[in-house]
């Protein structure tokens, strides 16, 4: 679905925040990508929708190659859900928002009326509709946000530390709209340093200063405790608990195996 | 006493001209050192109202918040009877991604712009400012570094640095850890700590992380929907039942001694606070 290639950035002339990435995602993968602040996987997010241009390397989306000419039509294709839900909003009322990428698109009327409504009861907004997106939690922004995103009918929803200054009740939502839609076969892309949602993906791959650390199973990054220690991150607690016990010459299977199933608990 | 909030209403006023609640009836006395409170609640309960209130950034419609000495009330500012800024002082008050309030060439003036504009001298500041970039942790060889190219983490301790410059009595934190990375998260919540505990200073903290809460504050203010639905001990408040209807969650350490109680029958002698508590105890059960 996305392939990354020799991709480099730099903001500033000889310090790449972006250090040869090569990257493949499968349609209706479930990637999360983790790093400390300042790794660059936001950066790579931008540059997968084109809001930033690569210094070298190039980003091919189902089979098109992101350029000047194309950006457009792999926005139809990508869709992206910042951290900051305030940042993304330039509606007067909910409906003008998630109406913003219809027009660019230049639905007819009445499929963007019909769209609107669906993709507001999908996330739950219908209520809010004529509302004034300041009026709303942050949750309940970043789900506007998600049915302006799913009103595009994106194959791809890059979801950028989207969780990251919301409530439980807010994150808990969320994750369940990002489980729901990669079963309906959407590719996700998680950009995030919560262990807890990492979990859910299919596979994860750790940044670190501008270059990929590891690139594996879910499962298997979560336990590497070298790894996730050395770029910042940490081991879930239930596999600190197990490492500290195997550490201390603790053995009780029951426990271990316990201690393993509720940290990949999905 | 350090603030004491009596009887505190406060409304905004929306655009379509309607009022909206968002501090209803607060009663609250905290200290003026040795407390370090969480406060929580889910968004919009009105906790950023609250702390904006600590240091009369707002001022309560009916009601009064007297703050180290002064009483704040509508009617005393009107009528300019008390001065705030000496209150602002002392009451040091950290915004959310103070980050973006970041505007200096240099760290180094970032963090002294608070103390002079409260009428502290450049050299007093500038001596202030190196000690305090090894307070949040970082050495002073940022202090001629732009703010700009640093990481998100490292943004957040130069704004705090500069609110600690103004050595406030009271400092308040609004989700200083959110967006950093595990590590950034631990180790700032270390320096507050390191703050409380040498400076024996009070922390007002606003977070949404469990574990947090339960791992650092002696005090728990549970806000919802305006008013103040909970202030005591943060164990004693997760071990209530009622922390659903709250949308709070369960701190990972808690819930994980329950798995393996109900799963695994196996009895440890407490309620663990820690994870060092925890596996000290799962160590003598099991060996």
């Amino acid at each position: 679905m996305i392939e990354i290639r020799n991709l480099s950035f730099e903001y500033q002339t000889g310090k790449p925040v972006l250090h040869d990435i090569n990257l493949s995602i499968e349609k209706g993968e479930w990637l999360t990508i983790l790093g400390h602040n300042g790794s660059g996987k936001s950066t790579l997010s931008k540059l997968i929708v084109g809001l930033l241009k690569p210094k070298t390397g190039s980003v091919v989306v189902d089979g098109l190659t992101l350029s000047h000419e194309t950006v457009h039509a792999i926005r139809r294709k990508v869709g992206i859900v910042f951290q900051n839900p305030d940042n993304q909003f330039v509606g007067v009322t909910v409906r003008d928002d998630i109406a913003f990428g219809l027009e660019n698109l230049q639905v007819p009327r009445d499929d963007m009326i019909e769209r609107i409504e669906r993709f507001a009861q999908k996330v739950g907004m219908t209520e809010f509709l004529n509302k004034e997106p300041h009026a709303l939690s942050g949750g309940q922004k970043q789900r506007v946000a998600i049915a302006g995103i799913l009103a595009m009918d994106t194959d791809v929803i890059i979801f950028d530390e989207a969780t990251a200054m919301l409530d439980p009740k807010g994150r808990r939502m969320i994750v369940d709209y990002m489980r729901q839609l990669n079963r309906e076969g959407v590719t996700i892309l998680t950009i995030t340093h919560d262990m807890k949602e990492a979990v859910l993906s299919d596979r994860i791959v750790i940044l670190k200063e501008g270059k990929i650390l590891l690139d594996g199973e879910a499962s298997a990054v979560l336990n590497n405790r070298a790894m996730l220690e050395q770029s910042n991150l940490e081991l879930l607690l239930p596999l600190r608990i197990r490492h500290a016990l195997t550490e201390r010459g603790v053995r009780h299977p029951g426990l271990e195996a316990l201690l393993w199933a509720s940290s990949l608990n999905k | 006493m350090g603030i004491k909030f009596e009887q505190v209403n406060f409304a905004y006023q929306g655009p379509d001209g309607q009022k909206y609640l968002a501090l209803a009836n607060i009663n609250l006395p905290i200290h003026e050192t040795g407390e370090f409170i969480a406060l929580i609640g889910e968004t919009g309960s009105g906790k950023t109202t609250l702390v904006q209130h600590m240091n009369a950034l707002l001022v309560p419609d009916t009601g009064s918040v007297t703050i180290l000495g002064v009483k704040v009330t509508k009617e005393a500012v009107r009528k300019k009877q008390i001065k705030l800024n000496p209150i602002r002082k002392k009451v040091g008050l950290v915004f959310q991604f103070p980050e973006y309030q970041l505007f200096e060439e240099t760290v180094l003036k970032d963090i002294i712009f608070g103390p002079k504009n409260f009428g502290i001298s450049d050299a007093e500041a500038t001596a202030r400012a190196h000690d305090i970039i090894k307070v949040v942790g970082l050495d002073e060889s940022y202090l001629s570094r732009s703010p700009f190219n640093l990481s998100g983490g490292e943004k957040k301790r130069v704004s705090i640095a500069g609110i600690l410059a103004m050595e406030p009595d009271i400092l308040i934190l609004d989700e200083p850890t959110s967006g950093l990375d595990p590590m950034g998260r631990d180790e700032l919540l270390t320096v507050f700590n390191r703050i409380h505990t040498t400076l024996n200073k009070t922390i007002i903290l606003i977070t949404h992380d469990m574990n947090t809460v339960y791992r650092y504050a002696k005090r728990a203010l549970v806000m919802r929907s305006g008013y103040l639905v909970y202030d005591g001990d943060p164990r004693a408040l997760f071990s209530r039942n009622n922390i659903d209807n709250w949308n709070l969650e369960t701190p990972d350490i808690l819930s994980l001694q329950q798995a393996i109680t109900a799963e695994l029958g196996l009895k440890l002698p407490h309620i663990a606070h820690t994870e060092e508590d925890l596996l000290a105890m799962l160590e003598a059960v099991l060996s």
